[in-house]
């Protein structure tokens, strides 16, 4: 009994940090209907700038996040400007594509930069025990730090101007336009915030993993079963569905092998489609 | 139009001849660029006529693969008969699969298709003693270059030949209505379902074959070779160069990104992969519609549904 | 330029490229450009028509890392025998090239570096995986080829007559820690690893030795590669209470699981990883939790191996930085067939596969270099090494032990 309320703790600490990077990319599409691939780079990026100001200016990963997280968020914002603008209303196909280039290019471009080398954080280690039960120190804070960036970027969506606005053009964009709402401006400050909110996964797993150029791809297929469970474009439902996705991983670990689970997973991810495509909360596309 | 299809036909003959002149490197890599014009090729019958952006064709290059290994290995099955083996399991898995996921749309089938994608090669990855797992499967080696060379030239030929058939048909005019507007198909009595589903498992035939043949020549496949994703970006890649839902454009596509990525990477090793990503974010801003739509529009080439 | 124009333009450049790229390629020319600068032939003794040797090692792709150490060997080995007076009098020319870890590159890129840079010899690439796709082209061809960077037997295990093994295969590589093990008493013991062909290998050895010797597995699973979570598979780990706990595993996976381990207090007396361990980088990134980890290794600089010093001290100067095992057992490629060629006294590559197969002669690594007749490595010698505060010092075999094993490893909690 005990082991099964352990490997449940592990997994929901698990998907604090999934809940950060499919945030992220469920909003782009909500607001752009784009589905971001380089989303998974961005994480790596945050992950390097977390290595580097930790290993330079001895900065720990937390304290580091007031510096990557607006450096981040201007990276999105340009990111958006410069490039996905232009596929935005494209089909499918195009973003795809182009958000793919994009993701080669950065990893290529941290190959050549940083080189392949293993990197890593050695930021927190050891259990907190309570009981019989041992919690991750680092998976804790980093759930927690997870939670407060999740929480915050909820808090903008639902009472400030901007995030009303954001969730306006997520609805309708020609009517958001209708109504005023500057729509250019709306798509990169998702994109800004999406981006900061990858590299703050990115961050928090500098410390928890290895940091090296392809670590994005990993993540990436898990964000991807994440927002397809809570529904593409629902931002509560990226937090919900990583949750989820984290117990199912840790309990099919623990339940069968590790090697099952990961196939359990993208059974999920398939039977949530054809059972119920829009997710827990997505809407139901006319 | 006869410049066009005489290039086309010149660039046939040459690779026909490749294995008389040409060294046994020269046929690894015509045979590579073979196996992603068929893999384009035969996604292009899928997405780029009904607009269904398939983001998993690795798995049914990977089950073809897979299929041919475990046919020769465990079945002791004779090499043609197990490339046989390949297309139909394949084909099998492209109905199998194609229909409940071709009842997804847009950004939720591309989603679903990659999880397709995974979970096969997890679940190949986990059916160790059938699949031998992680480490892969050995193949007995033998030295078919040459015939396997033929061989995936003519699945190569045999898809483009497909597509030709289904763009000249009324079908081809049929699919594409599909990717024009589904609803509005289905309004005109199109089946849309049937055409889909058929589609899929023609798309899935090819590539199982060519994953059959490339097992054969190779002698040794693992899980996250055959399965890779970036097989199908490729396939994507190329078939959006060359120009999508056009019968030669996965071909154009294949022979051009094939040749810019071996010379880029021959003459940039650590900047390879950069590179090639810069240049898919060129095309899909600048070509969208591929050389096929450049070249018509520049009237080189009449707007046909042949090419 | 209007849009038509750019357009045009824009379509023609990538056509205009791409057949240009297809012609290069297929003539060879200049596309064979070595990822990395060919070694410099120094010294004026050795003169005449270069030998060519040839190899393609990952230098980008997931093993891009680790192959980096190989290829600096291959370059320094070629340097020093260019010294020396090359290779029966005639400069060495290495043409290496990068197969981006993957085995179809590699397969491609030994057919060129046959058939179209001809090269005379040519050693190994890095990875099980990609030498085992690439010994069937070097099968193909006839060419000897000394397997570098590469040791799961099942690459031995296919009647081919032209790869030799320069290591000890993958199985026996944590023999050395169950032999400790078994010395102090213990009896139970978990094995954990990555489900790809070299963990697997030595997972496979690993569990038969163990069996073999007296022990209890208590526990196995394999997990998937770039595997982000292990806490489920250590929770259970932790119910059967192992002994001795081995990892066939790279750097990455290796330092998950004992991060994981200390966060989920799963204590055993004796750890042990099989590639992560042995590297630099490990006890950087874990600092005082490396302390107390076994690793085998196939290669340590403090072991008073033929010409070890002077390679570690050249090695350093040349490219900066401490060789690791790669670096070792790539360089010893070099040197075991410049060894088969003078035994050979000729480039004639029957000559030289015969010589391989008889060859005895000693290297920088442990042991001496002795295959038997399908080419598998019989007399490498693997040692252990342990992570002590921050060295890893060899404390096993004890004829080349340079400090005692701490044991057994001390609770988490109590640290």
């Amino acid at each position: 009994m005990v082991t099964l309320v352990q490997v449940v703790v592990s997994g929901l600490l698990l998907g604090g940090v999934y809940a950060l990077l499919a945030g992220g990319l469920t909003l782009i599409f909500g607001v752009m209907r784009v589905i971001n691939l380089a989303h998974g780079e961005f994480l790596m990026l945050g992950a390097y700038a977390s290595f580097f100001l930790f290993a330079r200016l001895g900065l720990n990963p937390i304290l580091s996040l007031f510096l990557s997280l607006p450096l981040m968020f201007g990276v999105g914002w340009i990111a958006q400007r410069v490039l996905i603008s232009r596929v935005v209303r494209a089909p499918l196909l195009t973003s795809l594509l182009l958000t793919y280039g994009v993701s080669l290019a950065l990893t290529g471009g941290a190959q050549a930069t940083f080189t392949n080398d293993f990197r890593s954080v050695p930021f927190l280690s050891g259990a907190l025990n309570i009981g019989e039960l041992a919690f991750s120190v680092p998976r804790l804070v980093a759930c927690v730090t997870a939670l407060v960036l999740t929480g915050a970027a909820q808090f903008f969506l639902s009472r400030t101007r901007w995030g009303k606005a954001l969730r306006a053009t997520a609805q309708s964009a020609d009517v958001a336009l209708a109504c005023g709402i500057d729509i250019d401006r709306a798509r990169m400050i998702a994109f800004g915030i999406a981006t900061a909110l990858a590299g703050a996964a990115g961050t928090l797993t500098s410390f928890l993993y290895t940091v090296y150029p392809e670590m994005g791809k990993t993540f990436m297929l898990k964000a991807f079963a994440v927002i397809v469970l809570g529904g593409m474009g629902s931002f509560p439902g990226a937090f919900l569905g990583a949750l989820v996705l984290g117990v199912i991983e840790s309990t099919a670990s623990y339940v069968t092998t590790t090697q099952i689970a990961e196939a359990v997973i993208y059974i999920t991810l398939l039977a949530m489609l054809l059972l119920r495509p829009q997710g827990f909360f997505g809407v139901k596309e006319a | 139009m006869r410049i066009y299809t005489g290039f086309i036909g010149a660039v046939a003959v040459a690779i026909a001849l490749v294995p008389v002149f040409g060294s046994n490197y020269t046929k690894t890599f015509v045979l590579q660029a073979l196996m992603s014009c068929a893999l384009a090729a035969s996604w292009n019958l899928i997405s780029g006529f009904t607009g269904y952006v398939s983001f998993g064709h690795s798995a049914f290059f990977g089950i073809g693969a897979y299929a041919t290994g475990i046919a020769i290995v465990r079945g002791g099955l004779p090499a043609p008969l197990a490339i046989i083996v390949a297309g139909i399991s394949s084909a099998t898995a492209g109905l199998l699969f194609g229909y409940p996921a071709l009842r997804l749309r847009g950004p939720y089938f591309a989603v679903g298709m990659l999880g397709v994608a995974e979970a096969i090669r997890v679940g190949v990855t986990v059916a160790e003693p059938l699949t031998g797992g992680g480490k892969g499967l050995v193949l007995v080696p033998e030295d078919v270059l040459t015939v396997s060379y033929y061989a995936m030239f003519a699945v190569a030929i045999a898809t483009v030949l497909v597509t030709y058939r289904v763009a000249t048909l009324p079908v081809g005019l049929r699919l594409l209505a599909i990717r024009e507007d589904e609803v509005a198909a289905e309004l005109n009595g199109i089946q849309t379902t049937r055409l889909k589903i058929g589609a899929f498992a023609i798309s899935a035939l090819f590539a199982g074959l060519a994953g059959g043949i490339y097992a054969w020549q190779m002698s040794y496949i693992d899980p996250g070779t055959v399965f890779a994703g970036s097989l199908t970006v490729r396939a994507i890649a190329m078939t959006m160069l060359g120009g999508q839902g056009t019968v030669f454009g996965p071909v154009i596509g294949s022979v051009v990104l094939s040749g810019i990525s071996e010379a880029l990477w021959a003459r940039f090793p650590f900047l390879h992969t950069a590179l090639s990503g810069v240049l898919i974010i060129a095309i899909v801003l600048f070509l969208p519609g591929g050389i096929t739509q450049i070249l018509q529009d520049r009237g080189w080439l009449p707007r046909s549904r042949r090419l | 330029m209007n849009t038509r124009t750019r357009r045009s333009i824009l379509a023609g450049a990538p056509a205009a490229f791409g057949l240009a790229g297809l012609i290069l390629s297929a003539c060879g020319g200049d596309a064979g450009e070595s990822a990395a600068p060919a070694a410099p032939s120094t010294g004026g003794a050795a003169k005449g028509a270069p030998v060519k040797i040839g190899a393609s090692v990952s230098t980008t792709g997931s093993n891009g890392k680790t192959g980096q150490y190989q290829v600096e060997a291959y370059q320094l080995w070629a340097e020093q025998i260019n010294a020396r007076g090359g290779l029966l009098g005639r400069p060495v020319e290495m043409v290496i090239l990068d197969d981006q870890s993957d085995p179809t590159v590699g397969t491609k890129l030994y057919e060129k570096l046959i058939n179209e840079d001809k090269v005379d010899l040519v050693l190994g690439p890095y990875s099980s995986g990609v030498t085992q796709a690439v010994s069937t082209v070097t099968e193909k061809y006839k060419y000897p080829m000394l397997s570098a960077g590469a040791s799961a037997s099942d690459i031995w295990k296919r009647n081919y007559k032209y790869v030799f093994g320069v290591y000890s295969v993958a199985e026996s590589y944590f023999y050395g820690v169950i032999d400790l093990a078994k010395k102090n008493g213990l009896k139970t013991i978990a094995i954990i690893n990555e489900d790809t062909v070299f963990p697997k290998a030595t997972a496979a050895g690993t569990a038969e030795y163990a069996r073999k010797e007296g022990f209890r597995i208590v526990f196995q699973e394999q997990y998937p590669t770039k595997v982000t979570d292990l806490s489920s598979l250590i929770t259970k780990l932790k119910a059967a209470k192992p002994e001795v706990l081995v990892g066939g595993s790279y750097q990455p996976d290796s330092v998950l699981i004992t991060r994981q381990a200390k966060e989920l207090d799963l204590n055993v007396k004796m750890l042990a990883f099989s590639v992560g361990a042995a590297m630099p980088e490990f006890g950087e990134g874990l600092g005082k939790d490396a302390d107390f980890i076994f690793g085998p290794s196939m290669w340590e600089p403090s072991l008073k191996t033929k010409g070890n010093s002077e390679f570690e001290a050249s090695y350093k100067k040349k490219w900066n930085r401490d060789p690791d095992y790669h670096s070792a057992t790539g360089f010893a490629g070099g040197q075991i067939l410049e060894a088969a060629v003078l035994k050979a006294k000729s480039l004639d590559r029957e000559k030289i596969r015969e010589a391989l197969s008889t060859l005895e002669t000693d290297t920088v690594l442990p042991g001496k270099y002795k295959v038997d007749d399908t080419g598998t490595q019989l007399s490498h010698i693997p040692v252990v090494i342990q992570w002590q505060g921050k060295d890893k010092p060899v404390i096993g075999p004890d004829a080349m032990a340079t400090a005692k094993p701490k044991f057994p490893m001390p609770e988490w909690k109590g640290r």
